[in-house]
């Protein structure tokens, strides 16, 4: 039995082929489906990601004098990293900040003539983390970070907080409804464009009631096939997102927004797939009936 | 094999079927005759369970039509081939895996199914094209596929729709030939025509005339009428 049910099943998708324009085209409708509903969901979960890192969290950008001592500055980043609520302090000396320039603008210049002789200034981002207790603290540390020695500037933005809070009430509130609708909108699209493309089948559903195929005989196959287009679809749509994503990771990596694109979490992309896959085979099964 | 009482089928207020009646017993040759629209098709298709019947009693290969459901309906049309007008083959897969669907459906070994096909199509003088796909054979090749695919079950009885209408009258013969073939070993057969020359080509044959739905003449109870002759 379970050997039959395969073989009907590769043949629904063996004869996918016979009629390869249809089935081609649904295929391609539903790559870009699931390439547009990917990248929506890429584009929320990235915010959400970058709103729940910084939830609670101040950066602070503290820019050195150029003629400051290095070691007086490495004295101060160790002792930044001591401060209370201080949750990380990236640094770069002045020839590792012309390095990551370097690299951000054009990582085949040659400036290793400028080693020794950087003109950009020593650099610490200190992230901290504010509890919801002591709103005050940015300020209070902001002051204390300007009267380090030898700081020249310090660049903090006051309204990064309240923006957080804000953006994720406003996700929390309207991620998962904007997730259902284009969950929605994606299913009704992949959904008929399959449903049309088993028209296609109908004639050998006919044939096969006709010389007495019982009715699972007849689905299974046909469900297999409009399972596999929704399969095949939403994997060239997340490899096409993947590629997407890999253009644009370190487009927005730089200071001072520091903001890589990840791809989907594995669970979402599944879910994607898993979702597409199994209106491919509810819209065959609605076809065939 | 057939038992049919005051059959009927409406499409909405329209009857194409009214109060038809007839028994068929096993081994008979029946031909259906009657103009366009005079419920030929209806009644082929009420046989098979393709439609379902409005009123009236029907009796097919033991299955009452009335009460057939679900897979009965697949194990009524397990005992009957039914042959079209317009083939009904798929035309991407070739002539033998049109032929084996049939067997296929049973869950018959693949070799009794390699078996049977072969002497089917053999029988019917398209064996040579076994591995051509339909949509390259000829119509008289493709009917003779379309038969081949209902006579290789073995039915209890064969439903034929028009089945020389798209033919040239040189191979309507030489396929009459071979249903004749097949009732001489016992097969019933129903065929809708409305081309009188298939009559004569099986003078034993009886005849039912429909008009309007209705059964105006059946040739085992009085004689065909002028212009309905052998």
């Amino acid at each position: 039995m379970i050997g039959i049910a395969l073989r009907l099943a590769l043949r629904g998708v063996r004869d996918l082929a016979e009629h390869p324009w249809p089935h081609t085209f649904a295929c391609i409708a539903v790559t870009l489906a699931a390439f547009l509903a990917g990248l929506f969901l890429l584009f929320l979960t990235n915010l959400d990601r970058e709103l729940h890192a910084r939830h609670g969290q101040v950066q602070f950008q503290v820019y050195w004098q150029p003629a400051a001592e290095l070691a007086g500055v490495q004295n101060a980043w160790q002792e930044l990293r001591s401060w209370p609520g201080v949750e990380s302090v990236r640094t770069y000396t002045p020839d590792e900040a012309l390095h990551e320039l370097t690299a951000s603008l054009d990582p085949e210049a040659e400036l290793g003539w400028l080693k020794g002789k950087s003109p950009l200034p020593a650099t610490a981002l200190v992230s901290l983390a504010v509890p919801d207790n002591d709103p005050d603290r940015p300020k209070i540390v902001y002051e204390r970070l300007k009267a380090l020695p030898d700081v020249a500037e310090v660049h903090y933005n006051p309204a990064q907080m309240d923006m957080a809070r804000s953006w994720l009430a406003a996700s929390q509130r309207f991620l998962w409804p904007l997730i259902g609708l284009l969950g929605l909108v994606a299913g009704l699209i992949v959904g008929n464009t399959i449903k049309l493309s088993q028209v296609s089948r109908l004639d050998e559903v006919d044939i096969l009631r006709l010389v007495g195929a019982r009715q699972w005989y007849i689905e299974l196959p046909m469900l297999a096939g409009g399972a596999a287009q929704g399969l095949a679809g939403s994997i060239l749509g997340l490899g096409l997102l993947k590629l997407f994503q890999l253009g644009v990771a370190n487009l927005l990596n730089v200071p001072p927004l520091f903001l890589s694109i990840e791809f989907l979490p594995w669970i979402y992309a599944l879910g994607l797939a898993a979702s597409l896959t199994l209106v491919g085979l509810l819209s065959s099964w609605v076809a065939v009936r | 094999m057939v038992r049919l009482t005051r059959l009927s089928y409406n499409f909405g207020s329209v009857w194409a079927l009214k109060d038809v009646t007839f028994n068929l017993g096993k081994g008979e040759f029946l031909f259906l005759t009657g103009p366009s629209g005079a419920g030929k098709t209806t009644l082929l298709k009420l046989l098979y369970a393709a439609l379902p019947m409005s009123r009236g009693a029907a009796e097919v290969c033991g299955f009452d039509l009335a009460r057939l459901h679900g897979r009965h309906v697949s194990l009524l049309r397990r005992q009957i081939g039914v042959v079209f007008q317009d083939f009904k083959i798929l035309p991407k897969k070739t002539a033998f895996d049109n032929v084996a669907l049939a067997l296929e459906v049973r869950g018959m070994a693949k070799s009794l199914i390699e078996r049977r096909v072969r002497a089917v199509l053999r029988v019917l003088k398209i064996e040579d094209k076994s591995y051509v796909p339909c949509e390259r054979l000829s119509g008289g090749e493709q009917q003779r596929v379309a038969i081949a695919r209902s006579v290789v079950v073995n039915p209890s009885l064969i439903l034929a729709d028009e089945p020389t209408g798209n033919l040239d009258p040189g191979l309507s013969r030489r396929l009459m030939d071979v249903f004749k073939q097949f009732h001489a070993y016992g097969t019933t057969i129903v065929m809708a025509t409305h081309n009188m020359d298939m009559l004569a080509m099986v003078p034993s044959a009886r005849i039912i005339h429909l008009e309007g739905g209705r059964i105006t003449l059946d040739s085992s109870e009085q004689q065909p009428p002028e212009g309905v002759h052998r």
